[in-house]
């Protein structure tokens, strides 16, 4: 059972389109039109599933290029979990310190982190860049980028 | 009028100094990120959107316009110097153009490529300009059942035609399409898929899932690989000199390639990829000395260099003239026009002749402008591609993150992106292409408006959507985009066993 990769995916496909189906099947009945909305909802879910089976007896196996670029050792894997964590962290501060902090942070941070070692260009770039970002999408664009705690 | 008048005024536009301004402003980011190893024209045009913003529709166009062929021409830059290409539409590229840096003669293939890129750019542009016109004409008669079809065909050639395996595109496609469902259905009201949430009553939008599924997916790549040296240690690239055998052997293959690469950028799901693939296997079927292609050979370079820019203007004549995206790279290009209140469709030309035809009229100076631009600066442009790893993906980050900000000023669309941006990643890992995902996701709501007019108006009868020549011939398009790859691939895999077993033997 579930011997390669592409059955795996299959099973999780067909859960996810039965899921989709199930709120398909429970969306509200609109009784004026020919077509309601749940039509084109669940044609998907049914193909969906069609497709699924399909890629469950797809018997081309992965080329060794495929598998190879699987292989992340766990160590990896570690380093985009804290990048995904720092952007997390990025957006939760950003309606709160404001645009220009927030990015200075991960600008910082996130290439420092990952192995950037030149502490005064890092800087460099860390200030300029979101500053002007920031004063070319305010001024210039007029788009509000959030202020946060800086007067300007 | 018409075409003439309308093309005065696209001029206008193209001439004015903004239009110049923003043409020289999107090639040259175009080339810049076009030339980042894996952002390719879709990461480029969808980072460039946010600036777009507040700006004059034509303008802003001319500059997207501008971004999408200088982020193909980036992306050979960095197929030739480093055989990493940026993007699937120049891989053909490096198979001639990276032996060719081997030998110290990268300036020749940069040279050749700039070139051979002008050329196929340029000879489309004229293309487009005879065909997008008649091709609007005739699609102003299409009613809902053949403007379902014709997106039906767009769909399915994309998925029979995208490298890998095509159930993954097929599925890929679905979600998309289920994405877009996501929201307050446009006909009934009923709001679909949002679990109460009311930042999703609007629907997903497109930036979100572009720069999620390729800028942020793309980062991951590029984390992976941060340690990768090979780029820092690019040297001299030699002379940009070409001798007048040289020009005499690139002339067969570009002229040829400008025509071909421009009917298969026109077909839906085909673009940039394929046309510089087929330009060059054909190039080198035809040539006299076969045994050269692969070891350095000008018209091994030139053929796929001409054949994807040729594609790229062909792709923009469903998109203007039938509003219709035929790859995910246009696809965005949609939503770009979108985001700016332009509905590109046959009416377009008759309605906005200065978007229609200056979009057009600056090809011409933007092709002009990557080739003058280009081939003096090309040392220096080289030099990008130095760029530390890490900061380069802190900034690709950053941007990212503003664009999708810029546009819905919620947060709750930020963390959407990072969720794209882990499914692109999951996708890539499992090789699930991830251009059918965001057609779909673009095509989906018209689809399925289409498809529900359609039905409406014959009372929920479906023969309604194959009552006509148009839309039965385009469904039986269709079905043969998908037949005729099968049957071919699995000749191929006949012939390559045969050799195999030849070669066993």
């Amino acid at each position: 059972m579930l011997k390669t990769m592409n059955q795996k995916i299959s099973v999780f496909l067909i859960l996810f389109a039965a899921g989709y189906l199930y709120l398909s099947y429970n969306l509200k009945k609109y009784p004026y039109v020919p077509v309601d909305s749940d039509l084109v909802p669940k044609v998907l879910g049914y193909l969906l599933i069609v497709l699924a089976i399909f890629l469950f007896f797809d018997k081309s196996s992965e080329t060794e290029e495929e598998k190879e670029k699987r292989q992340v050792p766990k160590k990896e894997i570690l380093v985009l979990l804290a990048v995904g964590g720092m952007i997390f962290f990025y957006i939760f501060l950003l309606e709160i310190i404001g645009f220009v902090l927030s990015s200075f942070l991960f600008i910082f941070g996130c290439s420092w982190f990952l192995g950037y070692r030149k502490l005064k260009t890092a800087i460099l770039v860390a200030v300029l860049f979101p500053l002007i970002m920031y004063l070319s999408f305010n001024y210039l664009l007029q788009i509000r980028l959030p202020q946060g705690l800086l007067p300007f | 009028m018409g075409a003439m008048e309308g093309l005065m005024q696209g001029v206008q536009v193209a001439f004015s100094w903004q239009g110049i301004l923003f043409v020289l402003i999107g090639v040259i980011a175009g080339t810049l990120i076009g030339m980042m190893p894996g952002l390719g024209p879709i990461s480029a045009i969808a980072i460039m959107i946010p600036i777009t913003y507040g700006m004059d529709p034509s303008v802003a166009l001319v500059m997207m316009a501008g971004v999408y062929y200088g982020a193909v021409f980036g992306g050979s830059t960095s197929s030739i110097l480093l055989n990493a290409p940026g993007i699937s539409g120049t891989v053909a590229s490096s198979f001639d153009g990276y032996p060719m840096a081997q030998r110290g003669e990268a300036g020749k293939a940069l040279a050749i490529a700039a070139i051979s890129s002008f050329v196929g750019g340029t000879v489309s542009v004229v293309l487009l300009m005879l065909f997008a016109p008649a091709l609007s004409q005739v699609a102003v008669s299409f009613g809902p059942p053949q403007y379902f079809a014709l997106m039906f065909l767009g769909l399915t050639a994309i998925a029979s035609l995208s490298d890998g395996s095509t159930i993954k595109a097929l599925i890929t496609a679905t979600i998309g399409f289920m994405a877009a469902t996501i929201g307050i259905d446009t006909q009934t009201g009923t709001t679909r898929f949002t679990f109460g949430n009311p930042n999703l009553l609007e629907g997903i939008d497109f930036l979100v899932i572009a720069l999620g599924l390729f800028a942020l997916a793309e980062i991951c790549f590029l984390i992976l690989k941060r340690k990768d040296t090979s780029l820092g240690s690019q040297g001299d690239i030699g002379s940009l000199k070409l001798s007048k055998a040289d020009f005499k052997e690139m002339r067969g293959p570009m002229t040829r390639q400008s025509f071909l690469g421009f009917i298969l950028g026109v077909l839906p799901g085909a673009g940039a990829t394929i046309a510089s693939f087929i330009g060059y296997i054909s190039e080198k079927r035809i040539a006299k000395k076969p045994k050269e292609f692969g070891k350095g050979s000008i018209k091994g370079l030139a053929a796929p260099e001409t054949a994807n820019n040729a594609a790229t203007s062909g792709a923009f004549v469903p998109l203007l003239s039938l509003g219709i995206p035929g790859s995910g790279t246009t696809a965005v290009m949609l939503g770009a026009f979108l985001v700016l209140g332009i509905q590109p469709g046959p009416l377009l030309m008759a309605d906005r002749p200065d978007v229609f035809w200056g979009i057009i009229a600056s090809m011409y100076i933007g092709n002009i402008f990557l080739l003058v631009l280009n081939l003096p600066l090309i040392p220096y442009i080289a030099k990008i591609l130095k760029i530390a790893r890490p900061m380069l993906i802190s900034l690709v980050a950053i941007f990212s993150l503003i664009g999708v900000y810029a546009i819905s000023f919620s947060t709750f669309d930020l963390y959407l992106l990072l969720i794209f941006g882990v499914l692109g990643y999951l996708m890539r890992l499992f090789s699930f292409p991830a251009a059918p995902f965001i057609l779909a996701f673009i095509l989906g709501g018209m689809m399925e408006q289409s498809l529900r007019q359609s039905l409406t108006a014959s009372n929920g009868d479906i023969m309604a959507l194959i009552s006509d020549p148009v839309s039965i011939s385009l469904y039986i398009v269709s079905i043969l985009s998908f037949v005729v790859p099968l049957i071919r691939n699995r000749k191929n895999n006949q012939h390559q066993q045969e050799e195999q077993n030849s070669d066993a033997s």
